[in-house]
């Protein structure tokens, strides 16, 4: 029974061929775009690679400072002095890092001027994030205390800088300071950790940073455990509350968070200045905006579906008058969604798998590197087969129900 | 082998209800052929419908090998069905996508049987019907005679005990026609009961006995 069945279901498929090229993409897109999707997800939000250890630690990026009579109100990004005085006492935390966002240098060399990103580091920021070295070492804490100018390149500017040659040791001008490297590290695309060069933050060229409450850093504030974040977090925001400003008159407020990498970015994203960021708000629109997406190929593949079994009424009526349950109708039908769906599937790995080596090798964001995730394709994939059985069943159950003599004359 | 009792049919759309059969009473022995004929709507293929049940009566009693029709639940009128009728259909009604030896092995899927089995069973009714060298040709590359030839290898592939045929010589021409007669009447020798609907006085002289419908009753 189930040789005939394939047998059906295959000449069917190949007697619409557009049907099923139309059926077949509407699957192969729905699982490329939601496993493109997932992986870059998973690779900004999930603790992985450099980032692995993300699980433990908050991350603060912005300060608002107010006046409770005044009226006046400044939202930025930390100074050192606010990470620092603040920040870094926090009880029951194995470490805080402070350090810069990237920003532009420009390298020059004999012939050439190279446009790279650089970030001032404590040695904390070593500590926290996992960074594969691929020789020499990290920036230490002699190196922040004593003002070295030393620094670590990613390997893509290794290559760029220094071609053919001995990387460590090497010395570059970045904005005309001359940096020794002393470390070479895989190239890394994660929020925190995505820069080309890393230097001491006591390299800078001046040290009024240490002054200022606001600034150019964020920190990260590593926990011994993942369950102590709560706690840190209650400390963050109670610390908020004994902020001093030079000038009173000015701001007498502060309020500032630590978030996990999700709250942090809806925080931004949404402008969300309550204790939990957004984070819920941001997850409950990405799988809205995601559903929507799998909505529109669903309800196609439904339509057609429909279409496809009301024509075959001929078929289902002899079967019917040769002996079929309704059972084994329903059965048959839905079936051949399934082989439908599960060929999809197996297209949809194949082209996500592309895609994702495409996204990683067009350089469109730089030092990518995402993989499929087979757990995201196996809840796709269910996703679409029951989008695919449910397609055949809603037909195929009206079709089964009829009398042989209403199918026979196609009088569905 | 079929008794129908006071069985009426009536079909109902929105506004309009048509009376197809009233009170039909019919008696048809084991290994009798009998014709059904009649003027266009006039209730034939009805009356052959509900006797295959492919249809269900508005009122009255079916009686199947000396077994009422005790419910028209699915499962067990597919059992019937399976078991009891073979159909012969007027457009034949084959699956163009299957071969002729799939097609004709059809009725046998929905019974226990290995897929050998049912393999040399339907190589067995085809070589029957004289399409032994036809197997692996899919229904659209016969004739319509073979065409009907292969509906009938697969109305028999299952043994049944009664063999129903609506106008099964009706698209074909006369030799075609004459050609399914003599296989009809062949199998009807052999101990089939044949029950067939046609519109052609020649053929339903070749049948035992004919009954005659018009206006939805039977009529002397």
């Amino acid at each position: 029974m189930f040789r005939n069945y394939m047998l059906t279901a295959w000449k069917v498929f190949l007697r619409r061929k557009m049907f099923t090229a139309i059926n077949l993409l509407c699957i192969v897109l729905t699982l490329v775009v939601l496993m493109v999707v997932a992986a870059l997800l998973q690779n900004t939000f999930y603790p992985t690679g450099v980032e692995g250890k993300s699980a433990r630690f908050v991350q603060m990026v912005m300060v608002e400072s107010s006046h409770t009579d005044k009226g006046g109100r400044r939202r930025g990004t930390l100074g050192y002095k606010m990470i620092a005085q603040y920040l870094k006492p926090l009880k029951g935390v194995e470490a805080v890092s402070v350090f810069s966002f990237p920003q532009a240098v420009s390298v020059y060399q004999a012939d050439r001027v190279t446009d790279r990103q650089l970030r001032l580091t404590d040695a904390e920021y070593w500590k926290i994030l996992d960074f594969a070295l691929v020789s020499g070492r990290t920036i230490n804490a002699d190196d922040v205390e004593q003002g070295r100018m030393v620094a670590v390149i990613n390997q893509s500017t290794a290559q760029q800088l220094f071609p053919g040659q001995t990387w460590l040791g090497q010395k570059f001008n970045a904005n005309g300071q001359i940096f020794s490297v002393v470390g070479v590290v895989r190239d890394e695309m994660h929020i925190n950790a995505y820069s080309d060069i890393w230097v001491p933050l006591t390299s800078a060229p001046s040290s009024d940073y240490k002054d200022k409450l606001f600034g150019m850093f964020s920190t990260m504030i590593l926990a011994y455990r993942a369950e102590d974040l709560p706690a840190i977090k209650r400390q963050i925001v109670a610390v908020a509350k004994t902020v001093q400003y030079p000038d009173p008159n000015q701001f007498n407020t502060t309020r500032f968070w630590g978030d996990s990498k999700l709250q942090l970015f809806a925080r931004t994203l949404l402008a969300d200045q309550t204790e939990e960021g957004g984070a819920g708000k941001l997850l409950a629109i990405i799988v809205t905006l995601m559903v929507l997406f799998m909505m529109l190929p669903a309800l196609n593949l439904v339509n057609l579906n429909v279409g496809r079994i009301m024509e075959r009424s001929s078929e289902i009526g002899v079967r019917k008058a040769f002996g079929a349950t309704s059972a084994q109708l329903v059965a048959q039908l839905v079936l051949e969604n399934v082989l439908l769906c599960l060929a999809g599937g197996a297209i949809g790995l194949v082209c996500a798998a592309g895609a994702l080596w495409w996204l990683e090798s067009s350089g469109l964001i730089p030092y990518l590197k995402v993989h499929l995730d087979f757990a995201v394709f196996g809840y796709g994939l269910l996703i679409t087969l029951v989008f695919g059985v449910l397609s055949g069943l809603i037909p195929a159950l009206k079709m089964a129900r009829l009398d042989p003599v209403h199918a026979l004359k196609g009088t569905a | 082998m079929i008794r129908l009792e006071k069985v009426s049919k009536t079909y109902r759309t929105d506004k309009v209800e048509t009376l197809a059969l009233k009170d039909i009473d019919l008696h048809v022995a084991k290994a009798e052929f009998v014709c059904i004929m009649g003027p266009s709507g006039c209730g034939k293929s009805t009356l052959l419908n509900l006797i295959g049940l492919l249809d269900h009566p508005g009122s009255g009693a079916i009686t199947v090998g000396g077994a009422p029709v005790a419910s028209y639940k699915d499962k067990y009128v597919a059992r019937l069905r399976n078991n009891t009728f073979g159909f012969i259909f007027q457009s034949f009604h084959l699956i163009n996508d299957l071969r002729v030896i799939d097609n004709v092995e059809l009725p046998l899927l929905y019974r226990d049987m290995s897929a050998k089995k049912r393999q040399r069973l339907a190589r067995e009714a085809l070589e029957k019907v004289g399409l032994g060298a036809r197997m692996d040709h899919y229904p659209n590359q016969l004739s319509g005679g073979q065409q009907q030839r292969v509906a009938i290898a697969r109305a028999i592939v299952g043994q049944p005990q009664v063999l129903l045929a609506d106008e099964p010589t009706g698209n074909l021409d006369s030799k075609m026609g004459q050609e399914v007669m003599d296989i009809l009447l062949k199998l009807n020798s052999e101990g089939t009961t044949v029950v067939m609907v046609t519109h052609n006085e020649q053929e339903a002289r070749l049948a035992g006995r004919v009954v005659r419908v018009f206006d939805g009753q039977l009529v002397a």
